[in-house]
């Protein structure tokens, strides 16, 4: 798989921050600021599909051949066929060891767009297109990105880490989508909302407080699935992933007859 | 003037320890349909994805020599570079498919080319008439029957406009009916649009007419081109027709039916009728009465009923969609069905998976389905474990069967023969009665198909009952005894597989046909009758 | 599915349909007026009940409701639990629970006023209503038409997409296959290891299947047109996207709204610019693309000026206008007050918004319910053989 391994890195450093923005949004907004806290995330629902747009085009475009984007759809298929499984018991996501796997396997940048994609594409087929579908593109991008990022290790010691990794991911991942959608599951005049008059480490105590109060039991669950499985398929996936990474990167090359015989 | 050339073409692949293709040279001529031929890994793929550029840029691999199509040397041209001149037909098409329509999948190349939308919308429409396939523009690729598939596969290479078609093993999946299209399909468009065709193919027995060269692979990294006539002459690859010239001494192989009835009858060769085989007279081991299989309003199979004998084969034969698969899977009691089935007097609907399987043992159409350890080793010891028998059985029972591996081997990179006799191995772990065996012979070449043949006379021996369901009229005619012949969901016959075959148009083997109105089957039967 | 391209004439395109919804949903989001929110909601159910697609999900708007309906009713049980009171009117009282000091010091329970619960139904209707928006946009537009019309930046990654879709329901019946082989082996147990077992093989197949699939799209010339991307549109990209999270940053943060909003757009007009140039790279042509008529730019004009009715409205000075205008236009009665409680009244450019919501329904035509899948298409049928293979006369028998 051919990726340019110098441009991904700066469309990645973007998406990290301007996804650090966006998710702590209600930490920044201000009471004087005439916005009110409704009106605060359709700014982002504009802003975050324009740059999800620009990451995904120049992860996947350009850069990726047909393998990488063969390997992307199919991988981003098993993904979506393992959404709706879990849908109805709290928690259970199995999605995110596939992104974590591939992730670490294919890059970083890899990482992000199959984590993009597969929430997409399961988007599509069972609940359609909402307005979290881009807060959890990018979350989701991020789980794959920050796997291929994860430092150097071999045998059990990486199995460890992935499924410390993945731990750490599932917990993230719902503090930040809980995170932006406090004010929708809260409004704004009870003790536990966002206040936009008090100061963002009040704020953060009382997030801290609601979370406690309605997901925890969610990314418990998650982070419990995201360790079990990657403990239980981490080594043969690996070695698969690795395979076909070995098969689809070689250098070719072809010689003229040799003149005499 | 050749369109394609190779030029010491020679291919190693890396980690091989032999080269694949070793100083291959030829030419093809324009408008050609040219067959290559070869038993399973002997090069097959690879010569056909040199053509394309696929070897070495897709694949991996050194390629040394020059392949040149249409004045391009693919050292220089990647494949997408070549779309428009050398189109590709891998060997599962619905695997190749990029959309999910037919249209869609047509318009898909063109699209890529950047043709001019208007440009496109012709083209398409033009190449939906040529295949066939207009009627069936809207509809979802996953609904298509195989022969459809094939052919909208076709088609969607066709729609870039090539001079070249590549076909791996189009047929193999087919039964005769669609191959029959997809072959028609394919003789129009060289002989009405003027393209070259190169297609590889186990199933030898009804593409040879249509040919006008052969490539020859023997396995050794050379290759034999020429007139398919003599190539076959000199060939291990052998369909009934080449056997029928070794036996009778002819320096040409007769390429069709009726050349080879012509000249027996020319020669005055009748070989004497074979005797009459003898009735199986082992005890009844299957039982089944009435058996009828629903899946909603769909009725797959209707009233019946059959009796399996010990040490008797049965072949199961029919159009693909007849039913065939289910009344299989019934019997071996996987299937909700009405009807009596007994099995040594059990239903075995009514055992668990493990008790079933002691009764009754299924391999299905995609053997590897069942393999999902690492090694041979591994799967061996595991079906050690489930059928309660002493370790090492089934790696003994596997060497009988004539496969020689190391343990270490991942069985996802054995030959389709490989993987069916280490299935058969695994299944036949536990010593059943009776062994149904779901068209066993898809992908198989003719040497492998001949050592299936000899693997299940040796279990019908042992006593064991076998019923293979298949479409392939010529395994059928060596293999078997006795024949059933589904249709609609129904028996319409149960005779024996010389009367069946024999006495009917469309299932008669070759040799029938040549030597009609003498009930000979297979060419042994023409090598003792003679 | 089957009959998408002869509705490609008679449907509208799917970024009209979500234009429109956006609009309505902006519009929505100014305004707290209960009567308002509830005609747009009824008028919204009533487009996409008489112009709703075919996708599997169009029936789902009923799944948005109820989604609306539970947002209403989180909101006022934690407003009951843990509101903050204000008002007059005491509806009824709670006993007072006081909650440690590291919970900062929340007190549950206390007494619930009118005003306090209307507030927050009226808080919790509006974004019922904009949710709403949405599913009816989901509704209204077929997501796979959507990604045949996407920029051409983003090509590739609707490939991917499109890819992902087409192999999903094959995977789907590649497991069944594998489970009913297990079961051959003898192991018919679902426990974990044998959904282990299930799995591996799955995923080697998947994997294997993306490389057959990269060589026939190889073949078939994908990448082919690619060129080299333009110098200068990755800085472009990046700056825009930066500068237009500083303007939103700002737009929170401080009261420079004009600078910000300024920001804001030049940093999405340079992305969406950079987004062409970058899509310029792959001259890939598109089959029978869906046309933008005349009736799509109606449809989301009328969106856009949904929005720009209320918010222009929200935004007017009462005290500015002549008293007449002033009386006509009533731009208090978008945010009726809940403290004290008034009822809320109707103003004619209300109206004229829940019309403008309305206006699909003349510019478009209804779908014509295409037949019911065949019964060919039965998985437990096409689990038992690969292949769907079926017999000529029975395709005649279910036109």
């Amino acid at each position: 798989m051919e990726t340019d391994a110098r441009r991904v890195p700066w469309a990645v450093g973007v998406a990290i921050v301007i996804g650090v923005v966006a998710f702590s949004w209600p930490l920044f907004l201000r009471p004087d600021s005439g916005m009110s806290a409704t009106q605060a995330p359709i700014m982002f629902a504009i802003v975050l599909p324009v740059v999800l747009a620009i990451v995904l085009s120049e992860v996947a475009g350009g850069r990726m051949d047909a393998k990488a984007l063969a390997m992307l759809g199919v991988l981003a298929a098993v993904g979506t066929i393992l959404r709706p499984l879990s849908a109805g018991t709290a928690g259970f996501e199995l999605v995110f060891f596939i992104m974590i796997l591939a992730g670490r396997v294919f890059g970083a940048g890899f990482g992000f767009t199959l984590g993009a994609i597969t929430l997409f594409t399961s988007a599509l087929i069972t609940s359609g297109v909402g307005p979290w579908l881009p807060y959890q593109m990018l979350a989701s991008g991020f789980v794959g990105l920050f796997a291929g990022l994860l430092p150097r290790a071999s045998g059990r010691a990486e199995i460890v880490l992935l499924a410390a990794y993945g731990m750490v991911s599932a917990f993230a991942y719902g503090w930040v989508m809980d995170f932006s959608f406090w004010p929708f599951g809260i409004g704004s005049d009870t003790q536990l909302s966002f206040d936009a008059a008090l100061g963002p480490l009040e704020n953060l105590h009382r997030f801290v407080l609601y979370n406690l109060a309605t997901s925890m039991g969610w990314n418990l669950g998650r982070a419990l699935t995201n360790a079990a499985l990657i403990v239980l398929l981490g080594v043969p996936l690996l070695r698969l992933f690795r395979r076909s990474a070995r098969r689809a990167q070689f250098v070719p090359s072809t010689q003229p007859a040799p003149l005499a015989e | 003037m050749a369109v394609i050339t190779f030029d010491e073409v020679s291919v190693t692949y890396p980690g091989a320890g032999r080269s694949t293709l070793e100083r291959v040279s030829f030419e093809l001529p324009e408008g050609d349909l040219c067959l290559v031929i070869g038993a399973t890994g002997s090069g097959k793929s690879t010569l056909l994805g040199a053509i394309n550029g696929l070897v070495p840029h897709f694949t991996g691999g050194t390629l040394r020599g020059r392949v040149i199509v249409d004045g391009r040397d693919t050292a220089r041209h990647r494949p997408r570079d070549l779309a428009d001149v050398v189109g590709y037909v891998g060997q599962d098409p619905l695997r190749g498919f990029v959309t999910d329509t037919v249209e869609d999948e047509i318009a898909y190349g063109m699209e890529q080319l950047g043709t001019d939308p208007v440009a496109m919308r012709k083209r398409v429409e033009e190449t939906l008439d040529l295949m066939g396939i207009a009627d069936l523009r809207r509809r979802p690729l996953t609904e298509l029957s195989g022969g459809q598939q094939q052919r909208v596969a076709i088609a969607a290479v066709l729609a870039a406009q090539p001079r070249v078609l590549v076909l791996d093993e189009p047929t193999s999946a087919l039964d005769p009916t669609a191959a029959q299209d997809v072959l028609a399909a394919i003789s129009t468009l060289v002989h009405e649009v003027g393209l070259t065709v190169v297609l590889a193919e186990h199933r030898l027995e009804r593409v040879m007419q249509a040919a006008d060269s052969a490539i020859w692979l023997p396995g050794d990294g050379t290759a034999t081109c020429g007139k398919p006539a003599e190539v076959l002459a000199q060939a291990t690859v052998t369909p009934p027709l080449a056997e029928l010239a070794r036996i009778a001494g002819w320096s040409r192989v007769p390429l069709s039916v009726r050349e080879a009835r012509r000249r027996a009858l020319r020669e005055d060769l009748v070989p004497a009728a074979p005797e009459l085989p003898v009735n199986g007279t082992g005890p009844v081991v299957l039982s089944a009465r009435d058996v009828e299989v629903r899946y909603g309003d769909v009725t797959a199979v209707r009233n019946v009923s059959l009796d399996l004998r010990g040490g008797t084969v049965t072949t199961l034969l029919g159009r693909n969609g007849a039913g065939k698969s289910s009344l299989l899977w019934a019997l071996q009691g996987a299937l909700t069905c009405a009807g009596d089935i007994t099995v040594c007097g059990r239903d075995p609907r009514t055992l668990s998976a493990a008790g079933a399987r002691r009764q009754v043992t299924l391999v299905p159409q995609t053997a590897a389905d069942l393999l999902y350890l690492p090694s041979v080793g591994a799967e061996c010891a595991q079906a050690d474990a489930e059928s309660d028998v002493a370790p090492g059985t089934t790696a003994k029972l596997l060497r009988t069967l004539g496969v020689d591996v190391p343990d270490d081997r991942d069985p996802r990179d054995l030959s389709e023969g490989q993987r069916l006799a280490l299935v058969l191995a695994i299944q036949l772990a536990v010593r059943p009665p009776v062994l149904l065996l779901d068209e066993p012979t898809r992908g198989l070449d003719y040497r492998a198909k001949a050592e299936l043949r000899r693997m299940i006379r040796t279990l019908a021996a042992q006593g064991v009952a076998v019923l293979i369901s298949t479409h392939d009229v010529e395994f059928a005619a060596g293999a078997s005894r006795r024949t059933l012949l589904m249709a609609d969901g129904e028996l319409i016959a149960d005779a024996t597989t010389a009367d069946l075959l024999t006495s009917s148009p469309a299932y008669a083997p070759q040799m029938t046909k040549v030597f009609a109105p003498v009930p000979v089957l297979t060419p042994d039967d023409v090598a003792r009758g003679l | 599915m089957a009959d998408e391209r002869t509705q490609t004439l008679t449907s509208l395109h799917p970024w009209a349909w979500w234009c429109w919804a956006i609009g309505i949903g902006i519009a929505v989001s100014g305004t707290t007026n209960p009567l308002l929110l509830a005609l747009i909601a009824t008028a919204m159910v009533a487009v996409v009940m008489l112009r709703r697609s075919d996708a599997p999900w169009a029936r789902s708007v009923k799944t948005y409701l109820l989604l609306s309906l539970f947002v209403i009713g989180m909101r006022l049980f934690f407003q009951i639990l843990l509101g903050g009171n204000h008002g007059e009117t005491v509806l009824f009282t709670l006993p007072q629970v006081p909650l440690p000091d590291w919970a900062a010091g929340i007190q549950l329970g206390g007494t619930v006023t009118a005003e306090a619960l209307t507030s927050t139904l009226y808080d919790a209707l509006r974004l019922a209503v904009m949710l709403l928006c949405i599913g009816a946009a989901n509704a209204l537009a077929n997501p796979r038409q959507a990604l045949r019309s996407v920029p051409a930046a983003l090509y590739e990654a609707s490939v991917a997409v499109v890819i992902a879709l087409s192999v999903a329901p094959q995977l789907i019946e590649s497991v069944q296959r594998v489970r009913r082989a297990r079961r051959l082996r003898g192991n018919s147990s679902t426990s974990l290891r044998t959904l282990g077992t299930i799995a591996m093989p799955v995923l080697a197949d998947a994997v294997e299947r993306s490389m057959a699939l990269a060589a026939g799209m190889e073949s078939r010339g994908f990448g082919r047109t690619r060129g080299l991307p333009t110098k200068g549109t990755l800085p472009l990209m990046l700056v825009s996207s930066m500068v237009a999270t500083a303007g939103v940053f700002l737009l929170l943060s401080t009261d420079f709204w004009a600078l910000s909003l300024g920001l804001l757009a030049a940093g999405v007009t340079a992305a969406t610019l950079g987004l062409r140039l970058a899509g310029r790279r792959l001259r890939v042509t598109a089959y029978r693309p869906h046309p933008w008529r005349a009736r799509e730019t109606l449809v989301a004009a009328s969106g856009v000026l949904a929005a720009v009715a209320v918010l222009g409205l929200g935004w007017l000075d009462p005290e500015a206008l002549s008293p007449a205008l002033a009386s006509l236009l009533d731009p208090a009665a978008l945010t009726p007050s809940t403290n004290p409680l008034v009822w809320p009244g109707l103003s004619l450019p209300m109206l004229v918004v829940v019309g403008l919501v309305l206006a699909p329904i003349p510019l478009t035509r209804a779908r014509h319910r295409p037949e019911t899948a065949s019964t060919r298409n039965d998985t437990r049928v096409r689990s038992l053989r690969p292949r769907a293979e079926t017999e000529p006369e029975r395709e005649l028998a279910w036109r």
